[in-house]
């Protein structure tokens, strides 16, 4: 008898669902990490990287010798966990998750953030998943960034105010 | 304030609003700050009408900007 005659069709869904997420001063490792969100059902992975910029052209012309994250830990990991869970509320055919914000002293060319979003075809909607996610992490994620360049420091200051329930 | 943490007695059912006056008149270097900090208690972003329960693990920052 198929198992979903005894549990609802969702929850055995869910259950095989996987979420990675985590705070880390490591290398993001991105071929790790898509093993562990890829099922066998999996066709489509959108993967999304922020990088740190040595050269911004645009707006604010200036130089990046390396930027410093810093992060409040906890509450970021169970707000990237936050982030997961309204991902699957609005894109319910994404399969796996995985979000990683790296921290430490991080220089130009090298990945900073990782979300990435799995499902069975790329026209499920797994592009604006991953966008939803990485716009998200910068709205309620608290992690912090300084900018180290030719004319000193700065510290970022995000202009995002949460709201309760946030 | 030169610290990254500290422990505080406040009195029962005091909100957030209150909490900050509190630590104002504690950490009086936070007066001008005040206004563009985010505050969480228990790790969920709070706002000046929330009572702080016993116990709380309160924190003050800026806005975020990582990524």
């Amino acid at each position: 008898m198929p198992r979903s005659r005894f549990f609802p069709l969702s929850r055995v869904v869910e259950m095989n669902y996987p979420t990675v997420y985590s705070i880390t001063e490591d290398e993001i490792d991105i071929n790790e990490l898509l093993k562990q969100i890829s099922l066998t059902s999996t066709g489509a992975a959108a993967i999304f990287t922020g990088m740190v910029r040595g050269v911004t052209t645009r707006d604010n012309v200036h130089e990046t010798a390396h930027l410093e994250y810093e992060s409040y830990k906890p509450m970021a990991e169970a707000k990237m966990k936050q982030v997961a869970d309204e991902i699957r509320e609005r894109w319910g055919t994404v399969e796996g998750i995985a979000i990683v914000q790296r921290i430490g002293r991080l220089y130009p060319r090298t990945p900073t953030v990782l979300i990435a979003c799995t499902s069975a075809h790329r026209d499920t909607g797994v592009f604006d998943a991953a966008r939803y996610g990485i716009d998200r992490l910068k709205e309620i994620v608290p992690v912090w960034k300084k900018e180290v360049g030719p004319e000193g420091n700065t510290w970022m200051v995000g202009n995002y105010i949460p709201k309760a329930g946030e | 304030m030169g610290v990254h943490s500290v422990e505080l007695q406040i009195p029962a059912h005091t909100n957030v609003a209150g909490f900050k006056s509190l630590l104002v008149e504690k950490f009086p270097a936070l007066m001008g700050l005040m206004d563009h900090m985010l505050i969480s208690v228990n790790q969920e972003y709070a706002f000046d009408e929330a009572i702080i329960p016993d116990n709380a693990e309160i924190a003050l920052f800026p806005p975020v900007s990582g990524g």
